[in-house]
C-alpha cells in the first residue's frame, strides 16, 4: 500500500514539474503553431540564474525569485524576437523553425556549460530534507509546495485564459488565426506575449527544478522531451490538455519503474511519445491541424 | 605531428561526408527531415563493433552495419508513414531517443553506459589496417564508392522521381507512381549508408558509447547539410570539410580546458541559426527546406 502511495506521490511531483514545462510550451505552440523546443533551455537558464543570484551572489531567496522570473521571460522574448520572428516573416516552414529551435537549445546548453562547467550544481535553500509521512510514503515540504503551487497556478492560469482580454485573444488566435486578425487582434503582439508568459512559466519551473534537483547544463533536452511528451499526450495545442498529459506521463513513468528496471524510466516517455505521435498525434484533448 | 593531425582530420571529414550525403538523400530528395539519422549512424557503429569484437570477419560486420541500419530506417519510415513536416521530424527525434535508451539499457548486449572500448581497425582479406594512413586510404575508398553510388542514384530516373515527389507529391501520384515505395527506398538507401559511416567511425575512433549519438551530433550533421545546401551532394561534401575543420582550428587557440568542447557546439549552432536566418539555401542549394 505505502509503495503504491509513494509511487503516486513521486508521479505527482514529476507530473507537476513536467506540467510546468508543458504548459508554457503548449501556450507558445497554440498561438504560434510551431514547436519551441528551446523552451527546455529557458527552464534551465532560469535555474542557473537563480543559482547565480542566490548561491553565488548570496542574494536572499525571495529577492532572487523576481529577477529570475523577469530574466527568463525576457530570455524567451528575445529568442522569439531574434530567431523566430525573422523566420516567420519570411514564411519559413515549421520544420525550419523546429531546427532553429533545436539549434537555440544546443547553443545555450553549451553556453551554460562553458560558463558554469559541466559538473552538477545544487541550490541549498533548505538545509534539512526531512519529509513528512502520508500513508507510509514520505514527501518533503518542498515537494508538497511544488504539487500544490502548480495546481494553484494552473487554476489561476485557466481563469486568466478565460476571463481576461489577453487570454481570450490568445485563445482566439489559437483557434483561428486568420479570423482573429480580421477582427483586429494583433497576432504578432499575441505571439510575443505568449513567449513572455510561456517563458515566465519556464522560470517558475526552473526555480522548482533548481530547488528539487541537481543542475547540469544538458538537462534542458531531457526536460523539453518530458514537457513535449506530456503536451503530445494531452494535445499540443491545448494548454489544459498538455497539463493533464504531463501528469499522466509523470504517473506512467513512476508506475512503470515498478515493473521495469529504473534505467528504462526515460524510455517510457520516449515510447509514449512515439506511440502518440504515430497513432494519435492530436492527443487526448487536442485539435487537429489542417492537413494532418 | 602536423601530418598526423591532418590525416586525423581527413578521416573525420571522409566519415562526415558519407553521413551528410546520406542524410541529404532523404532530406533533399524526399523533403523529410530525419532527426533519427544519427541514431542510424549509431546502430551501424554498434553493429559493426559488436560483430567484429566477437570474431566475425570485418567484411561481414561492415555490410551488416549497413543492412541493419537500413532495416531500422525502413522500420522507422514505415512506422511514421502518416506523419508530415515537424510531426515527422519529432517522431524521428523520438526514434533517436528510443535507440539511445536501448543502447544505454540493453547492457548485456551493448555494455550500456560503459560503451565499447578497444574496437580494432579492420583486417581485410588478410591485409591489416594498422595505422591512420592506411585507414585514411580505406575510408576514402569506401566513401568515394558510396558517394558515387548515391550520386548515381540521385541523377538516375529514380532520383528525378524523388525530386518530383518532394516538389509535388500529388502530381506524381496522379501519374500513377507509388510515392510511398519511393520514400521507403530512399530511406532504406540513406539508412544503409548512415550505418556504413557508423562502422567507419567506430573502427577509427575505437571507442563508442551511447553518448556519442545524441542530439548534439544531429545538429552537427544537419548543419553540414544546410551549409552545403539541400539536395546538393557537392555542397554536402564541401560543407563537411568546412564544418569539421573549423572547430579543429579552435585547438590552436589558447582556450582553457573544458571550454573547447562547448565552443565547437556553440559554433555549430550559431552557424546553423545564422544560415537558417540569412542564407537558407546554403552554399550550393537550389531549394529551401519546407
Amino acid at each position: 500500500m505505502s509503495f503504491v502511495v509513494q509511487l503516486t506521490i513521486n508521479g505527482l511531483i514529476a507530473g507537476s514539474v513536467y506540467a510546468l514545462v508543458a504548459s508554457g510550451f503548449s501556450l507558445i505552440y497554440s498561438t504560434n503553431r510551431f514547436m519551441h523546443f528551446a523552451h527546455g533551455i529557458s527552464v534551465v537558464v532560469a535555474s542557473y540564474i537563480l543559482y547565480t543570484l542566490f548561491s553565488i551572489a548570496q542574494i536572499p531567496f525571495f529577492l532572487s525569485i523576481l529577477p529570475t522570473l523577469f530574466l527568463s521571460a525576457l530570455f524567451g522574448f528575445f529568442v522569439y524576437l531574434l530567431v523566430y520572428s525573422p523566420l516567420q516573416s519570411r514564411n519559413a516552414s515549421n520544420v525550419v523553425l523546429l531546427i532553429a529551435s533545436i539549434g537555440v537549445l544546443i547553443l545555450f546548453q553549451n553556453v551554460l556549460q562553458a560558463v558554469y562547467g559541466a559538473n552538477v550544481k545544487t541550490i541549498n535553500l533548505l538545509e534539512t530534507n526531512k519529509g513528512i509521512e502520508i500513508f507510509g510514503a514520505s514527501v518533503t515540504h518542498l515537494q508538497l509546495v511544488i504539487i500544490f503551487f502548480s495546481l494553484f497556478l494552473f487554476i489561476f492560469f485557466n481563469f486568466f485564459m478565460r476571463k481576461t482580454r489577453l487570454g481570450k485573444e490568445m485563445r482566439a488566435i489559437a483557434d483561428n488565426k486568420e479570423l482573429s486578425r480580421i477582427v483586429g487582434i494583433n497576432d504578432r503582439l499575441i505571439a510575443g506575449a505568449s513567449f513572455v508568459i510561456g517563458s515566465f512559466f519556464a522560470g517558475i519551473a526552473g526555480i522548482f527544478i533548481g530547488l528539487e534537483y541537481n543542475l547540469f547544463p544538458t538537462m534542458g533536452t531531457d526536460l523539453i522531451i518530458k514537457g513535449f511528451t506530456g503536451a503530445v499526450i494531452g494535445g499540443v495545442g491545448s494548454v489544459p490538455g498538455a497539463i493533464i498529459g504531463a501528469y499522466i506521463l509523470g504517473l506512467a513513468e513512476n508506475y512503470g519503474i515498478a515493473f521495469l528496471p529504473s534505467g528504462f524510466k526515460d524510455a517510457i516517455s520516449f515510447v509514449l511519445l512515439f506511440i502518440f505521435l504515430l497513432f494519435k498525434p492530436s492527443g487526448l484533448l487536442g485539435i487537429r491541424r489542417n492537413g494532418e | 605531428m602536423i601530418l598526423l593531425f591532418v590525416v586525423h582530420v581527413l578521416i573525420l571529414i571522409s566519415i562526415y561526408i558519407l553521413l551528410a550525403v546520406s542524410l541529404n538523400l532523404v532530406l533533399g530528395y524526399t523533403g523529410r527531415v530525419n532527426l533519427g539519422h544519427v541514431a542510424l549512424f549509431g546502430i551501424g557503429a554498434y553493429t559493426s563493433a559488436l560483430l567484429y569484437i566477437n570474431g566475425i570477419p570485418f567484411v561481414i560486420a561492415f555490410l551488416a552495419s549497413g543492412f541493419f541500419a537500413g532495416f531500422s530506417g525502413f522500420v522507422l519510415i514505415f512506422a511514421t508513414k502518416r506523419l508530415k513536416g515537424d510531426y515527422y521530424a519529432l517522431a524521428t527525434l523520438g526514434f533517436s531517443f528510443i535507440v539511445y535508451s536501448l543502447l544505454l539499457n540493453l547492457t548485456s548486449i551493448t555494455r550500456g553506459p560503459l560503451g565499447i572500448a578497444g574496437i580494432k581497425k579492420p583486417e581485410l582479406f588478410g591485409f591489416a589496417i594498422t595505422n591512420n594512413f592506411s585507414y585514411l586510404t580505406f575510408s576514402s575508398i569506401i566513401v568515394l564508392i558510396s558517394v558515387f553510388i548515391i550520386w548515381r542514384i540521385v541523377s538516375s530516373p529514380f532520383g528525378i522521381l524523388l525530386g518530383a515527389m518532394r516538389d509535388d507529391e500529388t502530381a506524381l501520384k496522379v501519374l500513377g507512381k507509388d510515392t510511398k515505395m519511393l520514400k521507403y527506398k530512399a530511406m532504406g538507401i540513406s539508412a544503409f549508408f548512415a550505418g556504413i559511416s557508423g562502422s567507419l567511425f567506430a573502427h577509427y575512433i575505437s571507442f563508442i558509447d551511447p553518448g556519442t549519438f545524441t542530439i548534439s551530433e544531429i545538429i552537427l550533421v544537419l548543419t553540414i547539410v544546410i551549409v552545403g545546401g539541400i539536395a546538393s551532394t557537392k555542397g554536402s561534401i564541401v560543407a563537411s570539410a568546412i564544418i569539421v575543420v573549423i572547430p579543429e582550428l579552435l585547438r590552436f587557440l589558447p582556450l582553457p580546458g573544458g571550454i573547447a568542447g562547448p565552443m565547437r557546439q556553440i559554433l555549430y549552432s550559431i552557424i546553423l541559426i545564422v544560415l537558417l536566418l540569412y542564407k537558407p539555401r546554403g552554399l550550393f542549394g537550389r531549394i529551401e527546406l519546407e
